[in-house]
């Protein structure tokens, strides 16, 4: 699949961008604070609907749109050639008012799918992208949270299903753990935790397994690529770290996961409200990287914390091919020039194995046309692209 | 925001408060606030007095019906006084817009009841802090002839939550308890939903699991 055409409307950065794409290598050269990150930023957000930077909606908006306009919009379109056809997709976030005056605007989101409004659910996945970025070793010596990111965005773009459970679960965790504090204070009943106990095994069972799933894979993708990245050549191991008890965790290929699930919440009821939240679940599960048999997070270098970061997102390509049948669209936010020859000429093979790739360099000159023949070139700069050739 | 200022007094000034007040209700923010209040500044002397009778005589005539809590200005209201209606049926639902919305598909004959809200824990909303007292006592009333709840909440989280809770609390009553059909759009209030789809989500309800 390829982009075809992005269009970013008051979007950071970007007060009106349009540009045409085609299949191939695209680079865009610019100085930092040019928005050069900004650009694939945006792309992510039209595959996956999630900001790869923290902060509020309201940053989307560009600072000229939310002095100037009344009703500030930031508009992110895209076309896309897939196998399966041609779709639009369209995310608007609109800003309103202030809730006080030293807060951000306050923001809502609209999504639309070939023009017709729709969920987020509905978009996500119909653009599947890889981003590489400097920040995935983040995901490698990181907390937690950051490794549960990765695995909803990656999960995300390859099943609806495991879009819709994990916003439900969201909602009822949050739910649940508002009755909890409740019951602490003995203003609910106990029974009134069923309904949320039964809606959250239900949900977290999807996350659960598809979790186990992709791990599974990823994991053994990414050991084959880290073993090419390093010499001499060095084991990782990934591993899946489920907040669930064993006997639940051992149900993940059995249909009987969410009753196991549910029945596990059920027994830890006491505990939960004694502490007045959920405390097992996918929302507290962990990945663990080992390399040489070590966790990575404690006593790897930073190098190899980079590589194995690397590692991870050669091994999503690989599994969003595998999975869907056709490649994803690679995004390369300013990481070849920081990579030894080896590890490039790695990533640029990833890079030939896909439909588009769009990289992002400080420097006109890199990655060379040797490396890249027939990239087409861009400058960008103060918001606005020039093509070189 | 602050391009009037408060009197040297230090008491809020009377535009201060008009801002604060319309700023109270539910989204408005500080910059509609302001304008509504501009507005009314500017306006004849007689629209504000309009709005202002409005909102006192709102207060003050309206009130909820003894049996379904629905808003009226008479209680007990004229749908529970309308001997034409069925009384083997009550349908339950989260507002009182809810029930206007739910007359217009005139596919129900038969007696409401108002929650004024649903079972939401993060809002410290609990089934205690609905009107489900208010229908166990119309339902255990030696007179009822109701033989059949039909709950009309939202399709959303919330609304599942306090449709099951009503399946469970009112069955053992020897009551049959059903839920709209899922043919109304997931997430969509009932308020909006068109009457035909409202109508065929009514007359294809299920049994409460
Ligand atoms: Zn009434």
């Amino acid at each position: 699949m390829h982009l075809a055409h992005l269009s970013l409307t008051n979007v950071r950065t970007f007060r009106k961008l349009e540009l045409d794409l085609r299949p191939g290598a695209h680079v865009i050269a610019g100085d930092n604070a040019q928005g050069k990150t900004n650009l694939l930023e945006s792309i992510a957000l039209l595959a996956t609907t999630r900001s790869s930077r923290p902060g509020p909606d309201a940053d989307l908006i560009s600072w000229d749109a939310s002095a100037e306009e009344l009703t500030p919009v930031a508009r992110l379109a895209a076309e896309v050639e897939a196998r399966a056809g041609e779709v639009t997709l369209e995310i608007a976030v609109i800003g309103g008012e202030r809730p006080r005056m030293d807060a951000p605007l306050a923001t809502s989101r609209r999504f639309r799918v070939n023009g017709i409004a729709r969920r987020a659910s509905d978009l996500i996945g119909q653009l599947r992208v890889v981003m590489f970025s400097a920040d995935d070793l983040r995901i490698i010596d990181g907390p937690p949270a950051n490794r549960r990111r990765y695995l909803d965005i990656t999960n995300a773009q390859l099943d609806p299903a495991y879009v819709r459970a994990s916003q439900r679960y969201a909602r009822v965790l949050q739910q649940r753990n508002s009755l909890l504090r409740r019951l602490q204070e003995r203003r609910a009943k106990p029974d009134e935790l069923d309904f949320w106990d039964e809606e959250l095994s239900v949900a977290g069972a999807v996350l659960l397994a598809g979790r186990a799933r992709s791990l599974q894979q990823l994991g053994a993708h990414a050991a084959e690529r880290y073993i090419e990245l390093t010499s001499p050549e060095e084991p990782l191991e990934v591993c899946y770290r489920p907040a669930v008890p064993d006997d639940v965790a051992e149900a993940f290929r059995e249909h009987d996961l969410a009753g196991r699930f549910r029945a596990a919440l059920e027994d830890g009821r006491r505990d939960d409200i004694l502490r007045g939240l959920t405390r097992i679940g996918p929302h507290r599960d962990d990945v663990g990287f080992l390399i040489d048999g070590r966790e990575a997070a404690a006593s790897a270098s930073r190098g190899q914390q980079r590589t194995a970061g690397l590692a991870l997102r050669l091994a999503e390509v690989a599994l969003s091919t595998e999975r869907t049948g056709e490649a994803p669209v690679l995004l390369l936010d300013d990481i070849l020039s920081e990579l030894d020859p080896q590890r490039r000429e790695r990533v640029m093979q990833a890079a030939y194995g896909v439909d588009q790739v769009i990289i992002t360099s400080p420097d006109e000159a890199h990655p060379s046309q040797v490396e890249l023949p027939g990239a087409r070139r861009y400058h960008l700069r103060s918001g606005a692209l020039t093509l070189l050739s | 925001m602050n391009s009037y200022s408060d009197p040297p007094s230090g008491t809020a000034s009377p535009i201060t408060r008009l801002v604060e007040a319309f700023h109270r209700l539910p989204g408005i923010g500080p910059k509609s606030a302001q304008r509504l209040a501009y507005h009314v500044l500017r306006a004849p002397e007689t629209e504000a007095k309009d709005l202002a009778e409005a909102l006192m005589e709102v207060k003050r005539s309206i009130v909820l019906c003894e049996r379904c809590q629905d808003l009226t200005s008479e209680s007990p209201c004229r749908i529970c006084l309308d001997l034409s209606r069925d009384r083997t049926s009550i349908c339950v639902v989260e507002e009182p817009l809810d029930v206007r919305a739910i007359e217009r598909t005139r596919g129900h004959h038969g007696l409401y009841h108002v929650l004024h809200g649903v079972i939401s824990p993060t809002d410290g909303i609990g089934p205690e802090d609905l009107k489900i007292q208010e229908l166990l006592a119309r339902l255990r009333d030696i007179d009822t002839e109701v033989s059949e709840v039909i709950v009309a909440t939202n399709p959303n989280l919330e609304g599942e939550a306090t449709s099951m809770y009503l399946g469970r609390l009112l069955r053992p009553l020897g009551i049959r308890v059903t839920r709209l059909a899922r043919g109304l759009p997931a997430g969509a209030d009932l308020e909006y939903a068109d009457d035909v789809t409202l109508g065929r989500a009514l007359e294809f309800r299920q049994e409460v699991q």
